[in-house]
């Protein structure tokens, strides 16, 4: 059909209309010129959600410290790493597969797939380290109350009995099970009703807020508060008529182990100021990011069937540019969750 | 390394050496931003000198992955069409929630404690109260 326009306008006059040679928007392959409009609508998404992070953090009115929610900076540094590497080894790919060297292309390309995986692997050691501390991001697993008040002790106190209920509606109730009613028992005694009662009889004395606190703290131990008071026993351990086992005290690892530490079936709502702002937005970019990450090993698991010559240069290059785009938000992420 | 640069400009590309030089500075300029983890730091440097510091550790970081690992140093003119919306983009959609919600916290108490109602002496049957600090409401 073009022929017949270029016959017509060839014969309608010389030189009427110019023939018009068709030029490409960019100096660049398509594939390229549309993986990097890609990039820039994933550079607004991005923006979008750590524009956010950052405007709600500093507007926050309390921010669990890093310690607080079981973040640990070392894995983070540890993963901004091994992105790094794995930036290195696709460029080493892509320089590889331009000299048609395949199977050294092909190598590089298998570290750059490991590498990611182990982020992976990384950043699910990180996220059950919050799970097993019963920091979810959506209700109904998310127990997290950001102040010790009545509604908190409130919670503490159902789910106590929901236990107890449970574990008496047991016909044939194991050592083990007796063991548990008997420390829901002095968990209640010790806790929650003294908390209750003295805020119950003098809610404007500090007294019952001292005693929620006490009791938010047995159960989840916040750092940052037993940095600031280092050295300071509890005075409620010692009161109670049943033995409990230490609570609130440093295990071996280092890290202040609270009773839903040492019971792992307790379950119990726990109090971190700021804590239900951050685990949204803390998994909401970290599981953005992870699920990018996920496609682009996806995508190189694809690759890797291929023979990686020189005809796969423009497509490793592409491929390249999207996991450079991963490194980079990793990067800003990096810093904003771990060390601010 | 002008004659290495020179010569990947002349070429089109970067060599593998200039790759791992690259490599080299993301991995000091991410212990720089470890630096700041440690007690020493955190005890010697204001908090607001802490951030810009990583913010700027960030941006040399993401600098140099941009300009020689996605390759933009031996691109045509395009990539500021691309890359300067984008950022700009990112900068002002930050600053325009700053007053709103990023400052909620600086005068919220204030323009609340100053607003507060207060229960008339009548009412009350005791001396005017102070208005109440309103630091410690849930909202």
């Amino acid at each position: 059909m073009s022929d017949d326009h270029k016959s017509d306008h060839q014969d309608s006059g010389h030189g009427h209309s110019p023939m018009f040679e068709y030029q490409p928007a960019l100096p660049i392959s398509i594939g390229k010129t549309f993986m990097w409009l890609f990039l820039s609508t994933e550079i607004m998404f991005f923006a979008a959600l750590i524009g956010t992070y950052i405007v709600l953090r500093f507007g926050a009115v309390n921010w669990p410290s890093t310690h607080d929610v079981h973040l640990a900076e070392i894995w983070g540094a540890t993963n901004t790493f091994v992105l790094i590497c794995s930036s290195v080894t696709i460029v080493l790919a892509l320089e590889a597969a331009k000299k048609n060297l395949a199977s050294a292309a092909k190598g590089w390309m298998v570290l750059t797939f490991a590498l990611g995986a182990v982020f992976l692997g990384i950043k699910m050691f990180e996220y059950n380290a919050k799970f097993s501390h019963s920091l979810f991001p959506i209700y109904p697993h998310s127990q997290i109350y950001e102040k010790a008040d009545v509604y908190y002790a409130q919670a503490v106190r159902k789910r106590l009995n929901g236990l107890k209920a449970d574990l008496e509606n047991t016909t044939e109730r194991t050592e083990a099970q007796n063991e548990q009613l008997t420390l829901i028992d002095s968990i209640s005694l010790d806790y929650v009703v003294p908390a209750e009662k003295a805020i119950r009889e003098d809610p404007e004395s500090p007294a019952g807020r001292i005693l929620l606190l006490k009791m938010a703290d047995a159960i989840y131990p916040r750092a940052s508060v037993h940095e600031h008071h280092a050295g300071i026993r509890h005075a409620a351990a010692q009161s109670s008529k049943f033995k409990l086992i230490s609570t609130g005290s440093e295990a071996a690892a280092g890290h202040l182990q609270g009773l839903n530490d040492q019971y792992h079936w307790l379950k119990l709502p726990i109090m971190i100021p700021g804590g239900n702002m951050w685990v949204s937005t803390y998994f909401l970019l970290t599981g953005f990011h992870a699920l990018h990450v996920v496609v682009g090993l996806i995508v190189f698991a694809l690759l890797l069937r291929m023979t990686l010559g020189t005809s796969k240069a423009g497509l490793i290059e592409n491929i390249g540019l999207y996991w450079h785009f991963v490194d980079l938000v990793w990067i800003f992420l990096f810093p904003l969750l771990y060390l601010f | 390394m002008t004659n290495e640069t020179s010569h990947n400009d002349h070429q089109g590309h970067g060599s593998t050496g200039l790759y791992v030089t690259v490599f080299v500075a993301l991995c000091i300029l991410t212990s720089m931003s470890f630096l700041t983890y440690f007690d020493f730091w955190r005890e010697r440097v204001p908090v607001g000198v802490s951030r810009a510091f990583m913010m700027a550790v960030s941006c040399c970081k993401a600098m140099l992955v941009i300009t020689f690992f996605m390759h933009l140093k031996w691109e045509a003119n395009w990539k500021w069409v691309l890359t300067v919306p984008a950022s700009l983009l990112a900068i002002v959609l930050m600053l325009v929630l700053v007053p709103d919600v990023g400052l909620r916290m600086r005068h919220a108490s204030y323009t609340r404690m100053i607003h507060a109602a207060e229960v008339s002496p009548e009412v009350s049957g005791d001396h005017p109260k102070e208005p109440h600090d309103a630091d410690h409401s849930s909202t």
